[in-house]
């Protein structure tokens, strides 16, 4: 399993697919933070002083750790942020399903739309995350900035 | 330290500071520390969401409502799903839900009373439906439209009459 993981152009397709995901899901964010930030409130997780530092703060570090993970910058740092990232997007709506907020308007709701709406969410982050966790078994370096640094770095 | 901890902390710093600048430098950014509510009240002002803007019809506390309740000339509305509404709502109320609205909606909210009062609420945690339809009828040529912030939430809490699925079966309410 390792091995296959491991391969070169699976890992690279990994970080494509990834990185893309988190550019294209970022970019909207960072274009409009108050809509951002009301979609942040409605999680009713973070206290209202933060809401708007963290819908500033937030799509830009996806959008940096995406264009990292795609050429291989600060690669570990990176990928470990969108593990983390996806992690913490899961715990969020988990808590909210429990609580019954339907996370488009923020309300508390018992209907089953919003349900179901919030469990796609899951199931499509547990997607990205299983794909997080296989570039992290990987061993495969290849088509990296970071190597280029490591071997200037070893030849001097 | 780990090195990835150490590429992890580069990586964050860098975005809050592009994130700052570039909010700075666009036009009407975000203010960097929010105003947001920490939830309803009952007792001050009307509760009023971040996103009211002037024009927007008037905003009522929980005693306005009730006072509002007491009139034949006020009906109120509930703007969320049919589910929700099933589940519990303001006695007499009814449902339009925000999100379903379409041309079959319209000629219903056509048929509607224009020289009635309206009272518009949803769940009351900050949820925006109730804003969206007072705008909607108010624009839709309701001129005496009012939006319940606090909404179901703040209604129940407060022990007044409500219709829930339990006691609707039983033809029951409180």
């Amino acid at each position: 399993m390792k091995k296959v993981l491991s391969n070169d152009y699976l890992t690279l397709a990994f970080r494509f697919f990834l990185g893309i995901i988190f550019i294209y899901a970022s970019l909207d964010k960072i274009a409009h933070p108050d809509q951002f930030a009301r979609i942040v409130f409605n999680y009713h997780l973070l206290p209202g002083f933060l809401v708007n530092l963290c819908a500033l703060i937030l799509p830009m570090a996806e959008f940096i750790a995406g264009v990292c993970i795609i050429t291989g910058t600060l690669y570990a740092g990176a990928r470990n942020f969108l593990l983390i990232i996806l992690v913490v997007f899961m715990v969020a709506i988990g808590v909210n399903v429990i609580r019954g907020v339907d996370l488009e308007c923020g309300c508390f709701s018992v209907s089953s739309r919003a349900k179901s709406a919030s469990l796609q969410l899951l199931f499509r982050d547990l997607i990205y995350l299983l794909i997080g966790l296989a570039l992290v078994v990987s061993r495969s370096r290849r088509w990296m900035v970071d190597n280029f640094f490591l071997s200037r770095r070893a030849k001097v | 330290m780990k090195n990835w901890f150490v590429q992890l902390l580069v990586i964050l710093i860098i975005s809050t500071i592009a994130a700052l600048a570039i909010n700075s430098a666009r036009g009407g950014g975000v203010a960097i520390i929010g105003d947001w509510p920490s939830g309803t009240r009952s007792g001050e002002g009307p509760v009023v969401p971040p996103s009211a803007e002037e024009g927007d019809p008037p905003f009522v506390t929980l005693e306005d409502a009730v006072a509002k309740y007491q009139s034949p000339d006020i009906i109120f509305i509930d703007s969320r799903d049919p589910e929700d509404f099933e589940n519990g709502h303001i006695k007499r109320a009814l449902n339009i839900p925000f999100e379903y609205l379409d041309e079959e909606w319209e000629v219903y909210i056509e048929s509607l009373d224009h020289d009635l009062g309206y009272v518009v609420y949803c769940s009351g945690d900050e949820c925006e439906t109730s804003l969206h339809l007072g705008r909607y009828l108010y624009d839709f040529g309701f001129p005496h439209i009012y939006i319940f912030y606090g909404g179901w939430r703040e209604w129940e809490d407060n022990g007044l009459p409500i219709t829930t699925a339990e006691s609707s079966g039983k033809g029951e309410t409180r």
